[in-house]
């Protein structure tokens, strides 16, 4: 501790408090840092790793210790104990440093894998790395937000990276067999949406493989399905066109 | 001696029996490049003086640095001594992971100069240089080096060197020996087998076994190296002298008046001078005296480095120049450091280039020489025997023992490896020096371009135009640029027949050629029919090889090395060149050292790449033995022989051939998830259940926490979990299948495919039709499947199967046991005659199979695939759907619904509103009735798949779960001496032994190992710097394994916790992994974030 702390302000170091409000009172507890999210996930077993001491406080820097009767009619009893666990599972906290760090940290590497599985080279119709995309994803600067759902956020991410490396969308194959009354209508409407007709046959009713963007398989899927009453009908191929083993680069 | 010009070695070229063609091999550092530089300077390339210290064939700038040659170059030289010689030299490196470039030299020669280190002794590289020689037939003579190191390091009497040089002698003959034993052994082996087969179809019980036969019989004298037999040279490089016995019994014969042919005789052995009686007597060594070899030859070396090293006596060095009639200039004579003087002396006294290239020039054949065995074993491609090849094939062996330079002699040349060369070191792209007229023109274009810079300082306005003009001059300079730095491939190559010409029209014949599927009667001329792995080409152009320069050529006769350009885009490592289509391709170079270390290559800007898979691309064509390929997992993989070779590729990526930043990192490893049978012992071996468990320290979370609501798991593992709104009951239990049936599956992946691809198409009331063999391939596979699918648990089992997973063709399957649910079987195509009896599909029926797909594609340890698991469906209740199935046509629905599963993935990232437009992705007139089905939980057929691959995740978790690591086989072959320390670096590494033998008639042992993949980065390293490099190990993917450990396995019992503590996280292998993988991919993995409050940091940050 520096010099210039005045000697009757005592900090408190290494200290998480955990608040809780129940029966219209205030009840804190004070924890070790870095250890309640540990505790909810279950990887911390030993209560008193987590815990400073068994007891419940109304303030923990002024260190009012709350009154026993409170306890007991917010929490039904008056062991200590039972309450701290109780407000450690379900009161509001203060996430330090280092459990943001990890959160975060594993909300990227989930975000780069996601990615990773979602994406190919459009060359080379293979996946990238997730360490690749991890890398490309540092260098647009992208940077995770917590309170967005991982796949939200990787897929914000594709939209980015399109523009620093060659990367794709893997596409879905698709296979559509229309009747040859719809079939030329609806062509002309799919064309937009569809990326590559592999097969087209036209004899007494139209059938197409073709691969398309995912994001327009919702759109494809109901224009089949509205414009010809169900008569139509859609089949996935394969959910990514990939390529399949391994090369050998010659 | 002067420099040799460049019409002398084209017309010593013509004369095929003056041509030796060798190359130097030896251990890592035992003074191969120092003796090319002594060769080298005897023609006066570089001078004598840099001999030693230049280095001249390694011209790549980490090859001096290092200091160890990384290539095999070529350079050729003129030698005199009464005829005239060609020699074609090769250096090739001495370091393990380049053991592919001395293949590549190897095959190109025909005599191979092997050097020792005469304090080392031989090595193991020694060891595996003569036995490359010995494979490729060629003749192998010996230099021991570095004998200055035994007067001045060792400071040995000549008396104790010349029994050292003794027992080198002897090892390096023990070796050629072994090699020759267990050639003949092998021989009679194959002889005996012969016998063997003959005998039984005779079916005669006596069996004579010929012990006498093979060693005995065979002669083998001419192998052995001995200097009385000339194949010796006695050298120290570095101080530029080395000598063959012969020439010092011509010294002493005239000196001592006795005849030469005695000396040579008696120069080397146990031989000693009879002063008194002036007779040479046998017995040296009995009889305490010295033996010629040391009183003539080795005294006389000794005291000269005495004279001039250790005592620095002027006058008597200058007695003992006199003495040999040698002229030293006063300029050595001052000179403080020794060595100058002391080089200066001997390299004149006993010049090593003369010692050797004499040697060489006597003792190995001449390509003319070829000997027919040789042509034979060249010419025969892997198994097949020459008398097979065709007629027209075997003709061509004439052509090779001729060796003729005739115009009709057909051209046979061998591209033993590529090169790349930078443009700028072409000789067409070379500078010369200017003539006067260029010089004049190029002082009149400065003048000009002055005068225009000073006009254009002049008048400000025109400035801007000036700029204007500038952007395509800038623009012109850049592609001259790009196209300077465009790397040029060399074949480096061999003619062994004809005369190769420029512009010179020819076959290539790739390695896997194959001259009996040529059509009759085709040449050179005509227009070609399309032949695998063969493509005709014309010369472009052909280089002498200098080292590090080029020479160009017009023509190359018979017998030379040479190079060849413009061959990139038909060779792409090794190649055949003829002029007659009916030439079979080399017998592939026998590697010594396979490539082993793998390393995933990345660019550092994830933009650059394609210039790296180009460059890539590159690398494979310019180094034998380095593999590039790309995975499914979209790794680039970089396999090489070793750490070295790996940095060198590494650099060459880096500065030649794609020319950006990269990095190498550990290759992913992937895993396989499976479950098995509930062990009977516990960790610590004791019967499980008998012992009473112990109070769980820690709070285990209990079983149920475990499990959500809505599911129900019961005691034998079977889990039942209801659709969200209520619909539909899936009950499914996970049971491992046995070995035999995994293995089955994974090596029937095509037949599954087929079928699945017939069902999918009877769906649709279509056929698919598949050929008979392919049926019948099929038939053997379900009577396989069945034989191994015995006992109760699987009665019917077979005919039962629903689907494979994971991508429908996995080694997972789904079993129908669904009391009262026919479905047709997956066997269907078999049975396409018979009249499928009333199997109906069930409506959602394809729902059920997507949610095991996805189940199987992904497991709960860490979302690696699963494998070797059964899912069998028990029960399946729908409410709903008994009055739609009716209604609904079967086929529609079937194929309806498979799009859901996509919905189900789509919809969160999509729109996370699941609309109601998803619902209606049913049939015609499912539409209406389905439209009931839907409700705020999403499509019913989604609902489904989740469900089901819900129920599938739990069934597996109710198991007993193993992780499965991939493994490789390993194959090592170590020396007695090295045995312990391989069985500890296997043992580090989870390795496990599984056989060890001797190889007949060597002291090598052969150890076949297992070893996990996640181990097995850094694996050859360790293995080889542990043994010294004696043992060299190979790996090869064979299987996947079950890791015995359990991840999650917490002690329970009193004799567990003795044994492992309460953590226990020291030893669960299985754990480790996992762990590891969950990492890699972002998911959640318990462990604490600190591991003890108390000792973080209690300051708070901004105190």
């Amino acid at each position: 501790m520096s010099i210039f702390t005045p000697t009757n302000q005592i900090r408190l170091t290494n200290v998480a408090v955990v608040r809780m409000k129940k029966a219209g009172k205030r009840f804190e507890i004070a924890c070790y840092k870095n250890k309640v999210m540990s505790w909810r996930s279950g990887a911390e077993k030993d209560l008193d790793e987590v815990l400073q001491t068994h007891t419940v406080f109304v303030n923990v820097s002024k260190g009012q210790v709350a009154k026993r009767d409170d306890l007991s009619s917010a929490f039904g009893t008056e062991d200590l104990t039972e309450a701290c666990t109780q407000i450690l599972a379900k009161g509001e906290l203060q996430v330090s440093d280092r459990e943001r760090q990890s959160q975060l940290e594993h909300m990227f590497r989930d975000i780069a894998t996601i990615v990773a599985e979602k994406c190919v080279n459009p060359e080379t119709k293979r996946p990238y790395t997730v360490i690749l995309i991890e890398r490309a994803m540092k260098d647009i600067h992208f940077s995770v937000k917590a309170n967005k759902s991982t796949k939200q956020q990787a897929l914000e991410v594709i939209k980015q990276l399109q523009q620093s490396i060659q990367i794709q969308r893997a596409h879905m194959r698709l296979r559509f067999v229309l009747p040859a009354r719809d079939g030329k209508r609806l062509k002309e409407k799919l064309r937009p949406l569809i990326k590559t007709v592999e097969n087209e046959d036209f004899t007494e009713q139209l059938e197409m493989v073709c691969l398309i963007d995912p994001g327009c398989f919702r759109d494809i899927d109901e224009l089949i399905r509205c414009e010809t009453k169900g008569k139509g009908t859609l089949e996935v191929l394969s959910l990514k066109d990939v390529e399949e083993g391994d090369e050998k680069l010659e | 001696m002067g420099h040799t010009s460049l019409e002398k070695i084209i017309a010593l070229q013509k004369k095929t029996p003056h041509i030796r063609n060798l190359c130097i091999l030896a251990h890592v550092d035992h003074g191969k490049t120092t003796l090319a530089d002594c060769l080298v300077a005897s023609n006066g390339i570089i001078s004598s003086r840099l001999a030693g210290k230049l280095r001249y064939l390694d011209s790549r700038e980490d090859e001096q640095i290092r200091g160890i040659t990384m290539k095999s170059s070529a350079i050729s030289l003129h030698y005199t001594t009464g005829n005239e010689y060609l020699i074609n030299l090769i250096d090739s490196p001495g370091h393990v992971d380049f053991s592919s470039e001395v293949s590549t030299a190897v095959r190109l020669c025909d005599g191979a100069i092997v050097v020792v280190d005469a304090v080392e002794g031989v090595c193991p590289q020694t060891q595996v240089v003569l036995r490359q020689a010995w494979l490729e037939n060629i003749r192998p003579v010996l230099v021991i080096n570095k004998i200055d190191r035994l007067i001045v390091e060792l400071k040995l009497t000549s008396q104790e060197a010349y029994t050292h040089l003794q027992k080198i002698l002897e090892q390096v003959n023990a070796v050629t020996g072994s090699l020759f034993t267990s050639k003949v052994l092998e021989e009679r082996a194959e002889k005996d087998a012969e016998a063997q087969s003959s005998c039984t179809e005779n079916g005669s019980g006596d069996q004579v076994y010929d012990w006498s036969a093979g060693l005995e019989e065979t002669d083998d004298s001419d192998l052995y190296f001995s200097p009385d037999r000339g194949n010796v040279v006695f050298a120290s490089a570095i101080d530029g002298w080395g000598f063959s016995i012969h020439q010092f019994a011509e010294m002493y014969s005239q000196k001592m008046g006795i005849r030469s042919s005695v000396l040579l005789k008696t120069l080397w052995g146990d031989f000693y001078l009879n002063a008194k009686a002036k007779k040479i007597m046998k017995g040296a060594q009995s009889k305490g005296k010295k033996p010629l070899f040391v009183q003539l030859v080795l005294d006389n070396i000794w005291s000269m480095y005495d004279a001039v090293v250790t005592r620095r006596d002027k006058e008597k060095v200058e007695k003992m120049v006199t003495s040999l009639g040698l002229k030293v200039m006063s300029r050595d004579l001052r000179h403080s450091d020794p060595k100058v003087l002391l080089s200066a002396i001997c390299s004149q006294w006993l010049p090593v280039s003369q010692a050797v290239l004499s040697m060489v020039c006597e003792k190995l054949p001449s390509p003319a020489e070829i000997s027919a065995e040789r042509v034979e074993k060249l010419m025969s491609v892997g198994a097949r025997r020459f008398d097979s090849l065709p007629e027209q094939t075997q003709e061509l062996k004439k052509a090779f023992l001729d060796c003729s330079a005739d115009e009709t002699a057909p051209v046979i040349v061998f591209v033993s490896k590529m090169f790349a060369v930078d443009s700028k070191a072409l000789p067409q792209n070379k500078q010369r020096p200017l003539t006067q007229e260029e010089i004049a023109q190029r002082r009149e274009q400065a003048r000009q371009r002055h005068a225009e810079r000073q006009a254009a300082n002049q008048s400000a306005e025109t400035l801007k135009g000036t700029e204007l003009n500038m952007l395509p001059t800038a623009l012109s300079v850049k592609t001259a640029v790009e196209e300077d730095n465009k790397e040029h491939f060399v074949a480096f190559a061999r003619v062994y027949s004809g005369v190769l010409r420029k512009g010179q029209k020819v076959f290539v014949l790739g390695p896997k050629y194959d001259p009996s599927l040529l059509p009759e009667g085709c040449s050179a001329a005509d227009v070609l029919p399309s032949v695998p792995h063969m493509a005709c080409c014309t010369v472009d152009s052909l280089y002498l090889l200098m080292g590090r320069e080029l020479e160009e050529l017009d023509e190359v006769p018979t017998g030379n090395v040479l190079g060849i350009g413009g061959m990139e885009e038909f060779i792409l490592k090794s190649a055949t060149i003829s002029t007659s289509p009916s030439c079979p391709p080399f017998t592939p170079l026998n590697f010594e050292a396979t490539p082993i270390v793998r390393v995933a290559v990345e660019p550092k800007h994830p933009s650059e790449m394609p210039k790296l898979v180009r460059g890539m691309r590159l690398l494979n064509q310019a180094d034998p033995c380095a593999e590039v390929l790309i995975q499914e997992t979209g790794e680039h993989v970089l396999v090489t022989a070793g750490e070295v070779h790996l940095q060198r590729c590494l650099d060459d990526l880096r500065e030649r051939f794609a020319k950006i930043e990269i990095s190498a990192s550990k290759p992913i490893i992937p895993f396989r998830e499976t479950v098995i049978r509930p062990p009977k012992v516990d960790m610590v071996n004791e019967d499980m259940g008998k012992q009473q468990k112990v109070a769980v320290i820690h709070q285990v979370k209990e079983e149920q926490t475990k499990y959500p609501e809505g599911v129900q798991v019961d005691s034998t593992g079977l889990v039942t979990l209801t659709t969200p709104n209520k619909m539909a009951t899936v009950g499914v239990r996970a049971i491992p299948l046995p070995e035999e049936v995994t293995r089955l599956l994974e090596d029937n992946v095509e037949l599954i495919r087929t079928m699945e691809q017939f069902s999918l198409f009877a769906w649709e009331d279509k056929t698919l039709d598949i050929n008979q063999k392919i049926l019948e391939n099929i038939q053997e596979f379900k009577v396989k499947l069945e034989s191994n699918l015995q006992g109760r648990k699987w009665r019917g089992a077979v005919e039962r199967i629903w689907a494979f997973g994971p991508r429908r063709c996995g080694p997972n399957i789904l079993l129908n046991s669904v009391e009262g649910y026919r479905r047709p079987s997956v066997w269907q195509c078999l049975e396409r005659e018979k009249e499928t009896e009333k199997a109906e599909i069930r409506d959602f029926d394809n729902s059920i199979a997507s949610g095991f797909q996805l189940a199987t594609l992904s497991g709960p340890m860490c979302e690696e695939p699963l494998m070797g698991v059964c899912f069998s469906v028990e029960t399946w209740d729908m409410k709903l759907s008994a009055p739609l199935a009716q209604q609904d046509s079967i086929d529609e629905d079937s194929q309806t619904a498979e799009p859901n599963i996509d919905n189900q993935n789509e919809s969160s990232d999509t729109h996370e509103t699941n609309a109601s437009s998803a619902s209606s992705n049913r049939s015609r007139s499912g539409a209406e009735a389905a439209g009931s089905s839907v409700d705020c939980y999403g499509p019913f057929s989604g609902q489904l798949i989740a469900a089901m691959k819900e129920a599938c995740r739990y069934a597996f978790q109710a198991k007993p779960q193993r992780l499965m690591a991939a493994m490789y086989t390993c194959e090592i072959m170590a020396t007695a001496e090295v045995l312990g320390r391989v069985y500890a670096v296997l043992s580090k590494r989870e390795g496990r032994v599984l056989q060890e033998e001797m190889k007949e008639g060597t002291d090598m042992f052969i150890i076949k190992a297992v070893l996990p993949v996640a181990e097995s980065f850094g694996f050859a390293d360790e293995i080889r710097k542990r043994t010294s490099g004696l043992a060299s190990p190979q790996l090869v993917f064979s299987h996947w394994e079950v890791i015995s450990s359990d991840p999650f396995w917490v002690p329970t019992t009193e004799e567990e916790y003795l044994h492992f503590g309460e953590k226990a996280d020291s030893s669960n292998q299985a754990l480790k992994y996992m762990n590891a993988v969950r990492r890699r991919k972002g998911l959640y993995v318990e462990e604490k974030i600190v591991e003890h409050a108390e000792k973080q940091r209690t300051l708070s940050k901004n105190k």
